[in-house]
């Protein structure tokens, strides 16, 4: 049976397999690139160093291969953000959470990203990061600060997570999978 | 109407092999790109735009900065693919479009992940990208790989590496002096190719470095270098080493000539000839320095690669020019090239055969050529023409088999080009042979009896009209110019009347005859044919006497133009129609340096049928439009002669100064041409102060400084001086360069307010005999020197003492006199024990000076000299010997 089982999943996953292209953006130092380890083999390092332009990852989840545009977020690399979320099935805008300094300029560079004209009716998904730090906002005071209501014209959702802990990584990758069938 | 247009397409189709790329348009391509951008990508279709894109960059097609940055951005998105192919063309595309930094800053990361990637395809390329694209701070991140890729086992990587690091050496010297250590190991390489890159970049790190180099070349050329092509490299840096050090000549023996000569029996034939090449040009190479060497190309000639046979040909073809005689053992072989299938190697081999051929070859040599022309293209003949006219100036006696060997060609068929380079040679021969005038001139009359070219035919009867009537038999060639008048068009019967008009005017005994054949042109259909006619009849008297002709008339016959044709023109335009007619004396004569040229040689230079004079040099140009632009130099008078920039400072020294001296007839001018080298830095006020008290003949008379001179503008500044009229004054003045300084926030380009005056020692400068000197040739020193005949001829010995060798004293005299040396007499066959030098000029106040220089040298190396010159002027004469006296 179990045999069968694994047989008629694998039959499944080459009918139904699933492609998804994601861009991941966010202010430097947000936890981008550690997001995409986290979500690829689980693994943490706290000494990263920054990416200069973009990673292009790929990852296979169930029956999903996720392309994941890993951009780099200093201030030099965010006119281009915009060239690598067109026509992908997701925008994730990564967040630290525990940052409270950088949360005014976070939200003025998302907004901006979402005005663009070629990005409209892209799910948004909001990651608040670095919850395991004690001066992390709640993810109400996150949604508020980042003026997360006043977008409507797309779906947005927001998940408080832990890169450093793996907390909530499974939920993201739910919602992912979730939208790739929607998605194409 | 578009019919006959498109089958000429046709035709060419037919011809031309297709290219899959033929006709792709950019708009097409640019819409094709899109494919980078699809979801599911089709590696091998992505390849297939990029190449057309590559393509067209390649045919120099241009993009604009928006289809750029749009086709950089979509084609960084084939970094998802992992397909080696695709991923080697993002590469190359991304290197080709070298999109501006601020963009191309977007593909850094990944690369990076390549150059630590697995694959070596993706390491190589990943570094020569990275490196390419990089800056200063991102080097310092990447430098760890770059240094572990350079001792790489894989040769693609190390050499991927070792090139990078000559491109980086460029921008960040600083860095790549890092690597010393990594580079030194891979020149151990047994991989040809890193052996090679290493070698290079090894060398590029060490080039500032004299003794560095030195040693390097002492510890490679005792071996371990396999790769030929870094024996090449290591051959060129070893002559860089043995010209920089000079001969050892206590024992004769240079350093490293045996590795040099060694290498003359490396199995590769690249480093053979490299090596061959690397001996014949040594500074004052021995003939038996230079045998060996001769050998080995003697081999390559008879080769069947014809890339060696023309390497081999080439190179003895420049060994020629100086030693002819070590060429002549290959004489036999490379007659055999003359009929090589490859045009170049053949014309190479006969102009070297012409140049090595002594007199009694000469007509041996003519049946060769005569056997081959017919087989080679006009471009090659015409070289060939050039070489029998430079043989025959050498050989004068020769001009017989010569002369009928120009007129047998020029009789067969030929395009323009080539028969006015005949017509030409035959003109100069004419001019420089006495004895060649009367038969070439009849070669000349045969041929216009058939030539298709009007301007040949025109040019040829203007020549005749000069020189026809000074001949034994003026009237022998009027039958060949009235031929003219009946036969061809317009503008050579108009040529042909003048032409009769000028045998007339000179040879009275022919008038009354000229006179009958002029009026018999007052019929002639065309206007400017009978103007003519009517105009000469009307000045030459018309009355068809045997009289002797005014002398206006002649000077208005055959006195040349003496207003440049350009001020004339401008002069006309300007005239505006009034009462008053146009004078002529109204137009400006003075055209930059031209007279000087004109003055010098009328009609003696070595230019053919209306070639033009050959123009000076730009540079003195552009120093006289700049002297006459500063309105106190104005009354100078005419500039004489501007001497080559001379050093005042050492290089890389903070401020770098050279100076010009401008020799006027009673004044010298200093331009000392400055530039500051320190950006922290403005300097203004910016003047040299001369002490002249070892230039008694010397004074100041006006100084004209620099206000500014900002960093890296180079500024001038100007110093006059008074002197003698027309006497070469010589003397030493030291200098110093004085000025303001002001200190330059490099960051704002401001600079402060409050300066403080500085004085900078410059190296001293010296006025020379030779500053008053032109070098202008003379092409045959015996007529020149005939021409002005022995009045004020000068002769007087000199010792001139102990010298290394005859030609290094026949060179310093050349310098001390700054004259032009005539007929490649200043060089000195190798072990002659006396030499004959010729030398001309043009003195101060534009005397005309030959010098005829007889070295001996005997034992103990005591150089003798006779030094005889003729000029114009007794005096120059005596300048000349003063200046070699006090030399």
């Amino acid at each position: 049976m179990g045999l069968f089982d694994s047989i008629l999943n694998w039959l499944r996953s080459l009918f139904f397999k699933q492609e998804m292209e994601l861009s991941l953006v966010g202010l430097q130092n947000a936890g981008k690139t550690s997001l995409v380890n986290a979500v690829a083999t689980g693994g943490y390092s706290e000494d990263m160093i920054p990416t200069v332009g973009f990673n292009m990852r790929k990852v296979t989840k169930g029956n999903v291969t996720i392309k994941l545009w890993d951009l780099g977020g200093q201030r030099r690399f965010r006119t281009m953000w915009e060239r690598y979320c067109r026509g992908v099935s997701a925008i994730l805008y990564v967040v630290d959470a525990a940052d409270r300094d950088s949360i005014p300029v976070s939200r003025s560079e998302l907004h901006d990203l979402l005005t663009k004209p070629s990005l409209s009716g892209i799910p948004l998904l909001v990651l608040g990061n670095k919850i395991d730090k004690s001066e992390a906002l709640s993810k109400q005071a996150l949604v508020d600060q980042l003026g997360l209501e006043s977008i409507t014209n797309r779906e947005v959702c927001c998940y408080m997570i832990s890169c450093k802990d793996s907390t909530n990584i499974d939920a993201v990758i739910e919602w992912l999978i979730k939208h790739s069938k929607t998605a194409k | 109407m578009a019919q006959p247009l498109v089958k000429k397409d046709d035709d060419r189709d037919d011809e031309a092999e297709y290219s899959p790329f033929l006709g792709i348009e950019k708009g097409a391509v640019l819409q094709e790109a899109r494919v980078f951008n699809d979801p599911q990508l089709d590696a091998r279709r992505c390849s297939q735009v990029i190449t057309k894109l590559l393509y067209l960059l390649n045919q120099g097609e241009s993009f604009t900065k928006v289809e750029a940055t749009e086709v950089f951005f979509s084609v960084t998105k084939l970094f998802q693919s992992r397909d080696i192919g695709l991923r080697r063309m993002v590469y190359l595309m991304i290197k080709e479009l070298s999109p501006s930094a601020d963009e191309v800053i977007i593909v850094t990361s990944s690369l990076m992940k390549d150059m630590n990637s697995k694959t070596d395809m993706y390491r190589a390329n990943a570094i020569r990208v990275l490196c390419r694209i990089t800056d200063g701070t991102l080097l310092t991140q990447i430098e760890r790989y770059l240094k572990q890729a350079i001792v790489d086992k894989n040769p693609v990587v190390a050499s991927a590496a070792l090139v990078s690091g000559i491109h980086i050496l460029q921008t960040n010297p600083e860095i790549v002096k890092r690597w010393s250590n990594e580079v030194q190991e891979a020149v151990q390489s047994r991989a040809a190719l890193v052996q090679f890159h290493a070698l290079a970049l090894l060398h590029q790190i060490r080039q500032n470095d004299r003794l560095a180099v030195s040693k390097l070349v002492t510890s490679l050329t005792r071996g371990s270098v396999r790769s030929p092509l870094a024996m090449c490299l290591l051959i060129r840096y070893t002559s860089q080493v043995i010209r920089e050090s000079g001969s050892n000549s206590q024992t004769g023996d240079r350093p490293f000539y045996d590795f040099l000569e060694g290498c003359l029996r490396h199995k590769s034939e690249m480093v053979i000839f490299e090596a061959a090449r690397a001996i014949t040009e040594l500074s004052g190479v021995t003939s038996r320095e230079l045998t060996p060497a001769i050998t080995v190309l003697q081999l390559f000639l008879s080769s069947s690669k014809p890339v060696l046979r023309f390497a081999a040909v080439r190179t003895l073809n420049k060994v020629a020019m100086t030693h002819p005689m070590a060429v002549t053992n290959c004489n036999i072989d490379m007659e055999s090239l003359i009929s090589d299938q490859n045009r170049s190697i053949a014309t190479l081999a006969i102009t070297t055969l012409l140049k090595t051929g002594n007199e009694s070859s000469v007509d041996r040599l003519m049946k060769q050529i005569t056997n081959f022309m017919s087989d080679i293209a006009d471009e090659f003949k015409i070289v060939v023409v050039e070489a029998i006219r430079s043989l025959c100036l050498k050989f004068p006696l020769k001009y017989r088999a010569l002369m009928n060997f120009l007129s047998n060609i020029l009789r067969e068929e030929g395009g323009f080009e080539y028969k006015k380079a005949i017509v030409d040679s035959i003109v100069i021969l004419i001019r420089d042979i006495p004895d060649a005038k009367e038969s070439g001139l009849l070669h000349l009359c045969e041929f216009i009896e058939d030539c298709e070219f009007t301007y040949l035919s025109t040019q040829i009867l203007h020549f005749l009209g000069i020189e026809g009537p000074k001949t034994s038999d003026p009237s022998k060639y009027i039958r060949y110019i009235y031929n003219r008048v009946h036969l061809e068009n317009a503008t050579v019967r108009a040529s042909a009347v003048s032409t009769l008009a000028k045998f007339g005017a000179v040879v009275d005994s022919l008038k009354p005859r000229i006179f009958v054949l002029l009026r018999r042109c007052l019929f002639d259909s065309d206007d400017e044919v009978r103007d003519r006619a009517t105009l000469y009849l009307n000045t030459l008297g018309g009355d068809g006497s045997v009289v002797e002709t005014e002398k206006d008339v002649k000077d208005f016959l055959f006195g040349s133009l003496d207003i440049p044709l350009v001020n004339l023109e401008t002069s006309l335009k300007n005239y505006e129609p009034s009462e008053e007619p146009f004078d002529i004396n109204s137009v400006p004569k003075e055209v930059k340096s031209q007279p000087l040229t004109e003055k010098k040689a009328p009609g003696k230079k070595p230019t053919g049928l209306g070639a033009p004079p050959s123009g000076p040099p730009s540079t003195a140009d552009a120093y006289e439009r700049l002297l006459s632009s500063i309105p106190e130099f104005e009354n100078f008078g005419k500039l004489f002669k501007s001497s080559a920039p001379v050093e005042l400072t050492e290089a890389e020294t903070e401020y770098a100064v050279n100076v010009v001296k401008h020799i006027f007839d009673r004044h010298v001018v200093f331009q000392y041409n400055c530039t500051n080298t320190i950006p922290e830095q403005l300097l203004e006020n910016v003047s040299v102060i001369v002490d002249a008290s070892d230039a008694e003949e010397f004074t100041e008379v006006l100084s004209k400084s620099l206000r500014s001179l900002p960093y890296d503008s180079p500024g001038q500044t100007f110093l006059a001086f008074e002197k003698p009229e027309g006497l070469p004054a010589v003397g030493k003045f030291s200098n110093i360069l004085k000025f303001i300084v002001k200190e330059v926030d490099t960051t704002t380009g401001e600079a402060e307010d409050d300066g403080v005056e500085d004085e900078y020692q410059l190296e001293d400068l010296e006025v020379v005999a030779a500053d008053y000197i032109l070098k202008v040739g003379v092409s045959n020193f015996r007529n020149e020197w005939d021409n002005i005949g022995p009045d004020c001829e000068r002769v007087d010995e000199y010792g001139l003492g102990s010298r290394e060798s005859l030609s290094e004293a026949v060179n310093a005299v050349i310098n001390l006199l700054g004259m032009q040396p005539c007929e490649g007499s200043e060089v000195v066959p190798p072990n002659s024990r006396s030499h004959t030098c010729l030398l001309s000029g043009v003195f101060i106040g534009g005397v005309n000076v030959l010098v005829r220089l007889s070295f001996g040298i005997d034992g103990p190396k005591e150089v003798a000299m006779k030094l005889a010159v003729r000029s114009e002027d007794e005096s120059v004469s005596d300048a000349i010997h003063e200046i070699v006296a006090s030399g």
